[in-house]
């Protein structure tokens, strides 16, 4: 993008000789409209004492409406939609419920409590998916199991579906298709005039042992604010108009467990590794929102509760950069019409849980699934922390996104896809910035999403010797 | 050795019978007149319990009742207008809050 700009411009490129008192030209920063959409995602009265029974409920209870009309559009409209505790053996019906895999590897606490029976605690594992699992349907009052055409692996807990088939005679459902609630409606994109980038960036991992990222993340701040470059790229810089900080700005190692572990006394004058942290975060947020708007979403091990949805992190922590209106410290699922461009996502966790208890491998194709299943994080509250909300599940999504990211993966992907009512919808996996040196800009005009690298000098990407701040 | 062969209730008087019959006494018998009001408010009752039973409308248990209508009329399942109505007009009354199994330990 901005190579293409510099070398337009012979005449002004950085190895010509220095303009004599000139200040240089000043290129202003393109101001999009900005509303921001995440109020479902805040909380206000924090009570933990209700069960998760009410977000299931409260689950299907939404759901149910939208699938049964998807039923009918796949499978006609006189098609019989049954409820479990109507089911006759050797009907041919659709059943519209809540998947419920059956996992023998999943770790659970009474497990661990059982060790008393001299049995060997269960191993970490990247994965709890095994041949030995068993799919189930629930609706309101029961459940059964599944077998057919139905992928097991690729299924994940909590996710509501509508079945079609037949239940034996041994009380299982073969499953001859299957449909999921697919894309929401989408309100139309306007069309821009200019180019105009949103970058996005995740998993600075601030705090960490590791110095390397340090510099590419300077190199960032000071390519976005206009430091970098010649007079191209700075033009180019300035069509960057709004900075999205997706989550673990700081680093797992901040989260010592030594404080926990160890004796009061012997704790007492070290200070927490996330001190230092965040006043780095503080620092480098105030060289950013001096010049562009940044939005600040806390994720997996940033200093706020663990539970989705994730609250914005406390503005008394940034004592520096929060006097700046610019800076805006926002929840983790986190929805916003920039521009007219609606962007909705979350710092990963939602993406990195179903990772482990689906055989889906990739980032974005866990992304695509969750908006094809309609719901931010199925596997909530099942293995993924959660506030139990009894009302409405806030994870449902109602309008479909034009831009839908999650942070921290591996690496960066990105893919547009177009639904059936003609949405179309940019999927971005923002990469972990402290092992990528990787972030994205999404073009709001186009929908286009490229990479930008800032791997200088790190010791494991010995191949690229030039600091690549191109695509 | 006198002091060897006193019990503990000597010194500390057992004080949970007492309190116990104490407890019972405030409780005034209901008056005759009150019969039939207190004939309408069962039957009420009655209604609500039902309502709590009806498993269409979702869990009960850590929501108030009027919480679990209201979640119900949003999602268009058509709860009984009578249920809120009545929840209304007895909002002060402790016992028609929260649900029939309010009191039973997690």
């Amino acid at each position: 993008m901005f190579s293409d700009l510099s070398s337009q411009k012979e005449g002004s490129s950085l190895l010509s000789r220095p303009a004599s008192d000139d200040p240089g030209p000043v290129f202003e920063r393109t101001q999009p409209a900005y509303s921001p959409c995440s109020d479902r995602y805040r909380v206000g009265e924090r009570s933990f004492s209700r069960q998760y029974a009410h977000i299931y409920a409260a689950r299907l209870m939404q759901m149910r409406p939208l699938l049964s009309g998807r039923a009918q559009q796949k499978w006609g409209s006189n098609v019989l939609i049954r409820k479990l505790c109507d089911l006759q053996t050797g009907e041919q019906c659709c059943v519209v419920g809540t998947l419920f895999k059956r996992m023998d590897l999943q770790p659970s606490i009474l497990k661990e409590i059982s060790e008393e029976h001299n049995l060997l605690p269960q191993p970490e594992r990247a994965r709890y998916i095994s041949e030995t699992d068993e799919l189930i349907l629930e609706d309101e009052l029961q459940r059964i199991k599944l077998e057919g055409k139905i992928d097991r692996d690729k299924c994940v807990t909590g996710s509501i579906v509508a079945i079609y088939g037949i239940e034996r005679n041994d009380g299982k459902f073969t499953v001859e298709d299957f449909c999921v609630a697919d894309l929401p409606l989408q309100t139309a994109r306007p069309t821009l005039s200019s180019d105009r980038f949103v970058l996005l960036a995740s998993g600075l991992g601030l705090g960490s042992t590791n110095a390397d990222s340090m510099l590419g993340l300077q190199l960032l701040v000071d390519m976005v604010t206009g430091q970098l470059g010649d007079q191209g790229e700075q033009s180019g810089a300035s069509t960057i108009s709004r900075v999205l900080l997706a989550g673990n700005l700081l680093s797992q190692n901040t989260q010592d467990k030594d404080a926990s572990t160890k004796a009061k006394y012997l704790t007492k004058k070290t200070q927490a590794g996330s001190v230092e942290a965040i006043r780095l975060l503080d620092e480098m947020l105030l060289q950013l929102v001096a010049s562009v708007p940044v939005d600040v979403m806390p994720g997996q091990y940033d200093p706020t509760n663990y539970t989705l949805p994730q609250q914005p992190l406390h503005r008394c922590m940034f004592p520096l950069s929060s006097v700046y209106p610019t800076l805006q410290l926002v929840s983790n699922p986190y929805q916003a019409n920039i521009d007219g461009v609606r962007f909705l996502g979350t710092s990963g966790q939602n993406v990195s849980d179903i990772q482990r208890y689906s055989s889906m491998d990739r980032h974005l194709e866990i992304l695509e699934e969750t908006l094809r299943l309609r719901h931010l994080a199925p596997t909530a509250p099942d293995t993924l922390g959660c506030f139990p909300f009894y009302q409405n599940d806030p994870f449902i999504l109602e309008e479909c996104p034009h831009v839908y990211f999650s942070g921290s993966a591996p690496t960066f992907e990105s893919k547009l896809i177009k639904g059936a009512d003609g949405q179309d919808v940019l999927l971005v996996t923002v990469p972990e910035f402290s092992s990528t040196q990787t972030a994205c800009l999404v073009n709001l005009r186009t929908l286009e999403c490229e990479p930008i690298s800032f791997s200088a000098f790190s010791a494991d990407e010995d191949e690229e010797n030039e600091m690549n701040i191109s695509h | 050795m006198t002091t060897k062969h006193r019990l503990i209730t000597d010194s500390f008087k057992v004080v949970k019978k007492a309190r116990r019959g104490g407890r019972e006494k405030p409780t005034p018998p209901p008056p005759q007149k009150e019969a039939e009001t207190e004939l309408v408010k069962e039957e009420q009752l009655h209604r609500l319990r039902e309502f709590d039973l009806d498993w269409r409308f979702g869990p009960c248990t850590g929501i108030t009742r009027l919480q679990r209508w209201e979640r119900a009329k949003l999602h268009g399942l058509n709860p009984p207008e009578e249920i809120r109505d009545l929840l209304l007009q007895k909002h002060t009354d402790l016992d028609c809050k929260p649900s029939l199994w309010s009191e039973y330990p997690l």
